[in-house]
């Protein structure tokens, strides 16, 4: 919601306008959609909870506090709607960790530019180094290079705290590039 | 920038310089951090990191089509105006139920007035400009009543109400008796059996926008039309002509007003305007003729004008000036 009048379109929101709602909805649908593909793996799922999720955003809409967090709100709200789904039809009882067994994103080649601005990451096999990394240094390097989010909405949605989450993007940086050298002296 | 120590990777990451560095953007950046680097070789590879942190990894971007996501939008909001309706039947029956419209805006309520003609008490409502007022009747229909407006009715039968300005009815179908409900305005007669359409009369004329269910009009000149959902029509008693005729219009830019914001969808800066001099009894000058042609898209409040005129300086870079009752609208140019 880039616009200056999205205070208003927010307010028109809060009273149930559904034509601002639709701009809520157009805003952050692909990229949830996106997300919830990448941890699912599976198209009618991701489409089917992401609808319930928006029917519980607009009738919970009192939940939507203020402007700013609405990315993080959004994403972590429907980050849980959706691992509940998945614990419910993989039938796991063990709650603990659940996420972290579950969410395992994979990367495929086409998802990569070949233009990388990074000299480090340039003419690699990024997704198949970013396969090999940790599962949520994989969630953590897509929430923050793909979707674009900043480390504190990161922290707030893989339910971490601040420094927590910077470490993790840190350690996931760090191990490509040890990768990358790894696969360069092989080559050499 | 170089009386700092720069020792963990925070340090490096959260320095604006050594981030204009990484990216390349900045001379002065450059040069100083490529002079740093030298100087401080041991730091080479923390640097590095850093820099591949901002720099990150670029990704294409996979998401669905635009068209994709107009197409679920479509589906999810059918079935949010379903649920909106069983909401609306659900909810308890007041007397006169007044919901405060745009949150956290002071929204100043008239009260009814009551004056004795013949057997039966006159109910009147009115408003000012830049409020709106949302009832309940005794039948259980809603009316929200748009700013400048009035409507009466007698008490003992308040499926009859006479209107001047613009509302916003929800009709109760009385399904036992059929009763009808009556919307009379200088140009015409509406009659309606359960349904929820608006009536506005500003501009010598009486615009009807039916949003569900059917209702028909009686025009002064006697002839009567029968109206579906999407359908809207304007007529002018003076003129004795109708004025226009539209099937399947948008609602939501005509109603959009009775939930607390007016919606301008890629509308001219110049009618945009006109709509703010009606809802808050203002008048308006442009000082040039380009700031009448910018294109303004997005909500404003309705009951409240100086958080109003800021939404519109910052959509469409003008200046808005007030002075008493008058608004002076300028380009501002960025620079």
């Amino acid at each position: 919601m880039k616009n200056l009048s999205d205070e208003f379109v927010w307010k028109a929101l809060k009273e149930g306008d559904l034509k601002a709602f639709s701009i809520l909805y157009k805003t952050y649908h692909p990229k949830l959609y996106n997300y919830g593909l990448k941890i699912s793996g599976n198209i009618p799922l991701t489409e089917d909870t992401l609808q319930d999720f928006f029917i519980y955003v607009y009738e919970h809409r009192e939940n939507l506090s203020n402007l700013d967090s609405i990315a993080p709100y959004l994403f972590s709200s429907y980050r849980r709607h959706l691992l509940r789904t998945l614990k419910k039809i993989s039938k796991i009882v063990s709650f603990d960790e659940m996420d972290v067994k579950i969410i395992d994103l994979q990367f495929t080649p086409e998802e990569i530019l070949t233009h990388q601005e990074s000299e480090t990451f340039k003419d690699k096999n990024i997704s198949i180094l970013l396969n090999k990394l940790p599962k949520r240094q994989k969630e953590a390097i897509y929430l923050k290079y793909y979707s674009g989010l900043n480390t504190n909405d990161i922290a707030n949605i893989m339910e971490v705290n601040y420094q927590s989450a910077a470490n993790t993007i840190h350690k996931a940086i760090k191990n490509l590039r040890e990768e990358v050298s790894i696969l360069e002296l092989l080559n050499s | 920038m170089a009386k700092k120590n720069y020792n963990t990777i925070e340090d490096f990451l959260l320095d604006e310089s050594f981030n204009n560095w990484s990216k390349e953007n900045r001379l002065t950046d450059v040069d100083f951090w490529d002079e740093w680097i030298a100087y401080n070789p041991e730091k080479k590879e923390v640097v590095n990191e850093a820099k591949d942190i901002i720099l990150g990894i670029q990704f294409k971007h996979t998401e669905p089509s635009k068209e994709k996501t107009t197409a679920d939008w479509a589906v999810l909001e059918n079935i949010l105006k379903a649920k909106n309706i069983e909401k609306q039947k659900k909810q308890a029956p007041n007397y006169f139920r007044f919901i405060g419209i745009a949150a956290s805006i002071l929204l100043l309520v008239s009260l009814g007035m009551y004056t004795l003609t013949g057997n039966s008490t006159k109910v009147i409502y009115k408003t000012a400009f830049g409020e709106v007022l949302n009832l309940k009747l005794k039948d259980g229909s809603l009316v929200t009543l748009n700013s400048n407006s009035s409507m009466y009715y007698y008490e003992n039968n308040n499926r009859k109400v006479w209107l001047k300005g613009e509302a916003f009815f929800e009709v109760d179908k009385k399904e036992t008796t059929n009763a009808k409900f009556w919307v009379i305005t200088d140009d015409l007669n509406i009659e309606v059996y359960g349904t929820s359409f608006n009536v506005d009369t500003k501009h010598e004329k009486t615009a009807v926008f039916l949003e569900e269910g059917r209702i028909w009009l009686a025009l002064k000149n006697g002839t009567t039309k029968k109206m579906i959902p999407g359908n809207y029509l304007s007529y002018s008693a003076k003129e004795n002509k109708v004025l226009d005729e539209k099937n399947n219009l948008n609602s939501h830019l005509k109603t959009s007003w009775k939930n607390g914001s007016i919606i301008f969808d890629e509308l001219l800066l110049k009618y945009a305007i006109k709509k703010i001099e009606e809802t808050y009894g203002v008048k308006a000058v442009f000082k040039d003729e380009e700031s009448k042609y910018k294109i303004i898209t997005g909500a404003v409040p309705i009951t409240n004008l100086d958080i109003c005129l800021k939404a519109i300086e910052k959509s469409v870079s003008v200046h808005i000036q007030k002075v008493n009752n008058q608004l002076i609208i300028k380009n501002r140019t960025e620079n």
